[in-house]
């Protein structure tokens, strides 16, 4: 594989990376011209930003009554996105589910791209960003933002050590499986300690429930996994990849046994709160404007989603069919989306003195920071897709342990020399 | 130290001028000045945690045990703008909710003591009028029109204070805490404004500076910061730059039923003391153990 990579023209090695320049040159004007549509978006969002860092933080819709916005929202997104392609990557090694192999590499860069999203939404939301550097000079370690600010970079940072690992072959198969045991607790951690910003607050009665952690995990999880999904039929489709069917179909069981697992735990949530004997007015009060609320548009748009991204999947006759395999994902992925949005925006809407305020949508300046950042992360994604060698060496994904570790050997060798 | 040791590996040891090199002397050096320095911040941490257990008077005259934790939480050592705690005073404050009428003269006499911008969109006091026979803050109304209502009750919140408070709790970057005297204090040249603490408050009394604060050159209080504020987090501060001084908060002075009461809790003949030994008292939401600094009666 290294072999003929360097053999090819417009290939350059950096730390051990081949990254093939070439294959842009190759690249078609439908390529090129998302590329620039992606450097616009970004344009903008630098514009919005500064226009933010100039006028302060009326130019946000937040206000006292919504003190977090989308950026929070997405933050939880992305942060929960990344942790279903960490999980598919992680059973890789730790449940020798061999068919998912193809996917680790491009797995474990959408973690790592996700989370630099999210952390880069948490700095353009602050209009003194410098002033974060008092996290690390007097932390306290009380408050769950330490934790979660923390784990989301230390994460990132074993997200990207580990692309590198898995790309240069560093280590063999033995470092890429230590690698896992380090990175798929960390993910857990990461989405633990994000609950925890919620769900440690005993002034908003709506998050304050333990539960809310194990839904952060499935949720994310869930979503993750139709993200990959769908990232890996995009992949496949513009030649940068090529998987199995049986992978997509053993991707798609592992989605829907999740989503169920999610809707379960979010009903048990939903039946504490409103059952006569555990009801408590101030919990029951800011739940029931999910459904009758004005808050209803967002919420029960993620009940009718997730039972029909299952009913989608459960189907055994049609489980195995791209369409619908990408259908249950995407809608998925906007369910989870919407969730957070009206988990976050809910808990605000009846303040801890009971003042109901209008919905939180966000200004003009907030959507366009955030596509600004989803633009980056599209195009990180996009520009790997053609430059990193992010196809697994088929005979890595096919044969057992000891034949992977004896394939590296002479590429290891290779390097050396 | 770093910079030398880099350079003492990268090239040979002759090319160095004299004195460039890592020797184990001043490495063992460099650590013992470490070691020294976090053995030094170690002891004012110690200290202030003596402090902190000591709090309060002995004797059973102080009201101060009411305060189930009463001690200083994240001190740093450090006061904002203001003068230190003259004594050992305890701060509190008891709000007879029979007398209030809510006429909203409180408000009004805080936003001017405390430069709130009058573009700013939020008060320190929120005054609660709650239909009567029971305490349902959750079906309470903070735009009436007017107050005096007859078949309604007022209820005025600000920051209560906090012994226990979940925003200097929940503050990541210890920008919030609890003065020795009771007073929870912001340092707004450290906020990073992620709102936390807005957040864990219970009481909604942490308010956030979205626009620069706009008041007329001659409403300005020059006893108060106002530029400071922009972009960061306020709140009640008990009026701490007269309270130290001697004084009482403005909302005190200027409620025209003598609805409140301010004083130290460790002088057992202050109003506030006598008021919570003589008369029944609660707070707002007890049961978050909060233990808030502003009692009601009523």
């Amino acid at each position: 594989m290294a072999e003929k990579a360097i053999s090819r023209p417009g290939v350059k090695r950096l730390i051990g990376v081949d990254l093939d320049f070439g294959a842009l040159r190759t690249a078609g004007p439908r390529y090129w011209a998302f590329v620039s549509l992606l450097v616009t978006v970004i344009g903008l969002g630098v514009i919005a930003w500064a226009t933010l860092l100039t006028h302060g933080g009326s130019v946000m819709a937040m206000r006292d009554s919504y003190p977090w916005g989308l950026w929070f929202t997405n933050y939880m997104y992305y942060v929960g996105l990344s942790a279903g392609g960490l999980v598919v990557y992680a059973s890789v090694h730790l449940f020798n589910a061999k068919q998912f192999a193809p996917l680790s590499r491009l797995a474990v860069l959408q973690a790592g791209v996700l989370v630099m999203m999210a952390l880069l939404g948490i700095i353009t939301d602050m209009e003194r960003p410098w002033r974060a550097v008092w996290m690390l000079l007097t932390p306290n370690f009380n408050s769950p933002f330490i934790y979660t600010g923390s784990a989301a970079n230390i994460y990132m940072i074993i997200c990207f050590v580990d692309l590198w690992i898995l790309i240069t072959g560093k280590g063999g198969h033995k470092l890429a499986h230590r690698m896992t045991l380090i990175a798929l607790p960390f993910a857990v951690y990461l989405h633990t300690t994000t609950a925890f910003v919620l769900s440690l607050n005993k002034s908003r009665e709506l998050w304050n429930s333990a539960v809310m952690v194990p839904i952060f995990l499935t949720s994310a999880t869930a979503s993750g996994v139709a993200l990959l999904l769908i990232c890996a039929y995009i992949m496949q489709r513009i030649g940068a990849m090529k998987f199995k069917p049986s992978m997509f179909r053993s991707l798609s069981t592992l989605l829907a046994t999740v989503i169920i697992i999610d809707l379960f735990l979010l009903a048990v949530e939903i039946l504490t709160v409103f059952w006569p004997t555990s009801a408590k007015p101030g919990h029951a009060l800011r739940l029931a404007e999910f459904f009758t609320g004005e808050y209803a548009i967002a919420f029960l748009p993620v009940l009718v989603l997730g039972l029909g991204a299952f009913a989608l999947l459960a189907g055994r006759s049609t489980r195995h069919l791209p369409a619908v395999q990408i259908t249950a994902s995407v809608m998925y992925v906007v369910a989870i989306f919407l969730k957070r949005y009206s988990l976050m925006a809910m808990g605000f809407a009846v303040d801890p003195l009971g003042q109901y305020s209008a919905p939180y949508l966000p200004s003009l300046v907030e959507v366009l920071i955030a596509l600004g950042l989803l633009a980056v992360g599209l195009l990180i994604m996009t520009l790997s897709a053609k430059v990193l060698p992010l196809r697994v060496p088929e005979e890595d994904s096919a044969e057992p342990d000891q034949v992977v570790l004896a394939s590296h050997a002479p590429e290891q060798a290779l390097e050396v020399g | 130290m770093s910079e030398d040791s880099t350079r003492s590996a990268g090239q040979p040891r002759r090319d160095l001028p004299e004195g460039c090199t890592l020797s184990r002397r001043t490495f063992l050096g460099g650590v013992g000045a470490t070691a020294g320095l976090v053995l030094a911040g170690a002891v004012p941490a110690l200290v202030s945690s003596a402090q902190a257990t000591e709090g309060g008077v002995p004797g059973n005259e102080s009201l101060s045990g009411v305060i189930e934790e009463d001690g200083a939480v994240n001190y740093p050592g450090k006061t904002v703008h203001y003068a230190e705690p003259p004594g050992d005073e305890k701060w509190a404050m008891v709000i007879d909710v029979k007398a209030c009428i809510g006429c909203r003269r409180c408000v009004y006499a805080c936003v001017k003591e405390n430069n709130i911008g009058r573009n700013s969109g939020f008060t320190y006091i929120q005054v609660l009028e709650m239909d009567k026979g029971k305490v349902d803050v959750e079906h309470a109304s903070l735009a009436y029109d007017h107050g005096g209502d007859p078949d309604k009750w007022y209820m005025p919140v600000q920051c209560m204070q906090c012994a226990k408070p979940p925003c200097v709790y929940g503050c990541p970057v210890t920008a919030t805490w609890r003065d020795p005297d009771g007073i929870v204090v912001i340092d707004y040249e450290k906020c990073i404004a992620c709102r936390n603490c807005i957040v864990t408050c219970p009481y909604g009394a942490r308010h956030f500076n979205w626009v620069e604060p706009e008041i007329a050159e001659a409403e300005i209080n020059p006893d108060v910061p106002l530029h400071e504020k922009e972009g960061v987090i306020e709140k009640c501060t008990f009026c701490i730059h007269r309270t130290r001084e001697g004084g009482t908060t403005a909302c005190t002075e200027a409620c025209p039923v003598g609805a409140r009461k301010f004083g130290d809790l460790n002088d057992p003949d202050s109003e506030v003391s006598i008021l919570l030994k003589t008369r029944r008292v609660w707070r707002l939401k007890e049961e978050y153990g909060t233990e808030p600094m502003i009692w009601y009666v009523g």
